[in-house]
């Protein structure tokens, strides 16, 4: 085995020094699109807010789905356990918002933590249904728990105060989205470390074939849970992002249907890239609001078009277009 | 117009209106709301009231034209409901917001609009403590409390000494479970059992059975309107309750018209307590529903929220009439406390100091109307009803 991992990093080394540079012009371009969002559309910063924040949420599947091979349509539970820890800690005096995201990671580590030593207990259809059962209990306790959550009210009043002391949460959303941004690209930066480390490596490994790292002798069920508490942590963010910013939680944070259009999202980006997330969000949000202001009333439809859209024409999801694309003229070079 | 006209109209303005205030200017007013999925058909209403107020009343305040813009919000979504109200005031510029069907979508716009100098009329969502939350929010729907509150007095003169509460178990239910209760124990009578179900269920028998065992000879519910009423009613009708003289009390959300086609006879004799009915007797009602069956293409999917949205309107245009085109909130909100009129479900007045709205709440029955279709008639009216959730919120 170490003869097979040496072997490995000396074919790798060239290919990653090339992979290497290749995430920090990617990085570079999210952080040029993030500010280009912020020039060009400064009246929209509480939709660009929330893109960020789902972007956080589709990032965590891909965690799972795309780097595990772990299917799941419940990721909203540690969403959604990331906006109701913030919110509550918000209402009862914790109002600095840096606490708050710390706050949101926590608790989605924690229900990640849950969530994956329930779910990996089963495989494949069964492991599915689950996490549909699990997103299903944590919108039912969110419900009941009114008298902490606010039940289907949501939790409002919600008072977060400025950020370093200086920055306000206001109407025109700039610090909220500045902050979401900065947010996002640091997670961004961790989990690229994440899964280019022998752990992501590993992860990788057991989508492809669970029972061979087994026979290499490596624990799958860990490993596996470190992950799910990894993309807990970042779903977490996302929701206590969410929280701050909309200064109310709703029982929709917690609910099937995030859970369920953001897997969408992700397929429509495409698994396994972290890239393939934020394009899926950034495209699907956008175009969705985009068509849902000029017809109110029959936007839905285009939006399922363009899904069939895409699936026909790049079943891979859009970033494997570029992949397509780039291979092609490496192919040429 | 010709550009004739349009220099005359100009002319003839400048010579009306000394006061250099008011050149005319299109004003927009921001309309949120479920206008696709499952909740369309209330979303729908909410535009065809805003289409027959404009239709009856002009496309113009004062000189300034109305614009309005729909923006959809389809389920229950705050922060995608805060991002659409903050992309109306700041990049539409409108001047008021509407709209609202639900409660967490309203507690997400309320913190915005002292900054953004923009009143919210509310058209639906209906929790009290909506109230509390911004003093530019006005009501011109109802709350559950307010609509549900007469029937305690209701059931007890009926003749009902102990009653049973089966609710949904989400904020609406709870708030209908807990009005109830108050205005029945305080009429004397006694809530024997409070089943509180989950939210999908659809087997309602073993619940009729609970009804049954607990000696209650009234039974009050609230469901979400749709596919579960339906399985209520005929459950009540099919495990013999309504036989065994079971009285069935319920707010108006459960028999609202655009649901009765598919209730059809097994709503026949429900008794309900609501704002509005669409069957109301009145020459202002008969003209609403003529304008707004037009906007809405369909007589059987008229409801409520139309009429929320028509008085809605009507609050707006007031707001409009006191600051004459000018953005300022708090004087739009002033002009339109203790406003009263008349309604097309009766006399309303806007509470000066809840900025709820007062009106009548009438007791109905599900009965054929003339033409052989189920409507709710009207058979009783408690005039002059506040909120009684407010007080205690």
């Amino acid at each position: 085995m170490q003869m097979t991992a040496q072997a490995g990093t000396v074919s790798a080394a060239p290919r990653a020094k090339r992979l290497w540079w290749r995430d920090v012009v990617g990085i570079a371009l999210i952080a040029a699109c993030g500010a280009a969002g912020y020039w060009l559309f400064p009246d929209n910063l509480a939709l660009l807010t929330r893109i960020v924040a789902v972007a956080l949420l589709v990032l965590s599947i891909d965690l799972i789905v795309g780097y595990c091979g772990v299917a799941t349509l419940g990721q909203a539970a540690l969403f959604g356990a990331g906006a109701y820890a913030a919110g509550i800690a918000c209402v009862n005096g914790v109002t600095e918002p840096m606490t708050l995201i710390a706050i949101g990671a926590v608790a989605g580590a924690v229900a990640g933590l849950v969530m994956g030593a329930i779910m990996l207990r089963a495989h494949g259809l069964a492991q599915l249904v689950l996490s549909i059962a699990i997103v299903q209990l944590f919108h039912e306790a969110a419900n009941k728990a009114s008298a902490y959550t606010g039940g289907s009210d949501g939790l409002a009043g919600l008072m977060v105060s400025p950020l370093f002391g200086i920055f306000e949460f206001d109407l025109w959303g700039k610090t909220a989205y500045l902050m979401g941004l900065a947010l996002l690209l640091l997670v961004f930066i961790a989990l690229k470390f994440v899964v280019a480390s022998p752990f992501g490596m590993l992860c990788r490994g057991i989508k492809q074939d669970p029972l061979r790292i087994r026979a290499m002798g490596a624990f799958v069920f860990p490993v596996l849970l470190k992950m799910f508490v990894i993309s807990g942590a970042v779903a977490g963010m996302g929701g206590a992002l969410a929280a701050i910013s909309t200064q109310v939680v709703g029982l929709d944070s917690v609910s099937f249907e995030l859970s369920a259009n953001a897997l969408v999202m992700l397929v429509l980006g495409g698994l396994g890239t972290l890239y393939g997330a934020l394009i899926g969000t950034v495209i699907f949000m956008g175009f969705e609001h985009m068509v849902s202001a000029i017809n109110p009333f029959h936007w839905m439809t285009m939006v399922g078009a363009l899904l069939i859209a895409v699936v026909i024409a790049a079943p891979g999801g859009l970033s494997s277009l570029f992949e397509r694309f780039s291979a092609s003229r490496g192919g040429k070079a | 117009m010709t550009a004739g006209k349009r220099i005359l109209g100009a002319a003839v303005g400048a010579l009306l209106m000394s006061s250099v205030s008011a050149y005319a200017e299109t004003i927009k007013v921001g309309i949120i709301g479920p206008f696709s999925g499952p909740f369309a058909l209330q979303g729908k209403n909410f535009q065809a009231g805003v289409e027959a107020y404009m239709a009856l009343n002009g496309k113009s305040v004062k000189g300034h034209d109305i614009e309005v813009i729909y923006r959809d919000l389809p389920a229950a979504n705050p922060a995608q409901s805060r991002a659409l109200a903050q992309e109306l005031v700041v990049k539409e510029k409108v001047q008021y917001l509407g709209g609202v069907y639900f409660t967490p979508d309203a507690m997400a716009i309320t913190p915005l609009l002292a900054q953004a100098n923009t009143p919210l009329v509310i058209f639906n969502a209906a929790t009290s403590a909506i109230m509390n939350t911004s003093p530019l929010v006005v009501r011109t729907s109802f709350t559950t409390a307010q609509t549900t509150h007469p029937l305690g007095k209701i059931a007890f003169d009926e003749g009902v000494k102990k009653a049973i509460t089966v609710v949904s178990d989400y904020g609406p239910g709870v708030d209908a479970e807990n009005a109830f209760k108050k205005a029945f124990e305080a009429a004397g009578g006694q809530v024997t059992e409070s089943i509180r179900m989950p939210m999908n269920t659809t087997d309602f028998s073993p619940i009729m059975q609970r009804v049954r065992d607990s000696g209650a000879t009234g039974l009050f519910t609230f469901l979400p309107s749709g596919p579960p009423t339906l399985g209520f009613v005929k459950a009540f009708n099919e495990t013999g309750l309504k036989q065994a003289g079971i009285k069935f009390y319920a707010p108006g959300d459960l028999t609202q018209e655009s649901d009765l086609p598919a209730l059809g006879a097994a709503a026949e004799g429900l008794k309900t307590s609501f704002h509005y009915a669409v069957s109301h007797d009145s020459p202002e009602n008969k003209k609403f529903v003529e304008a707004a069956t037009k906007a809405i293409g369909g007589a059987d999917q008229l409801s409520f929220p139309s009429v929320g949205a028509y008085d809605g309107m009507h609050v707006i245009y007031k707001m409009i009439e006191a600051t004459d085109g000018k953005q300022d909130a708090k004087k739009a909100v002033d002009a339109v406390k203790g406003l009263s009129w008349t309604s097309p479900r009766g006399p309303v007045r806007i509470e000066a100091d809840t900025r709820h709205i007062t009106q009548n709440i009438y007791l109905r029955e599900v009965a054929k109307g003339a033409d052989g279709k189920y409507i709710n008639k009207e058979i009783q009216t408690f005039a002059d009803q506040k909120d009684p959730g407010m007080p205690t919120q």
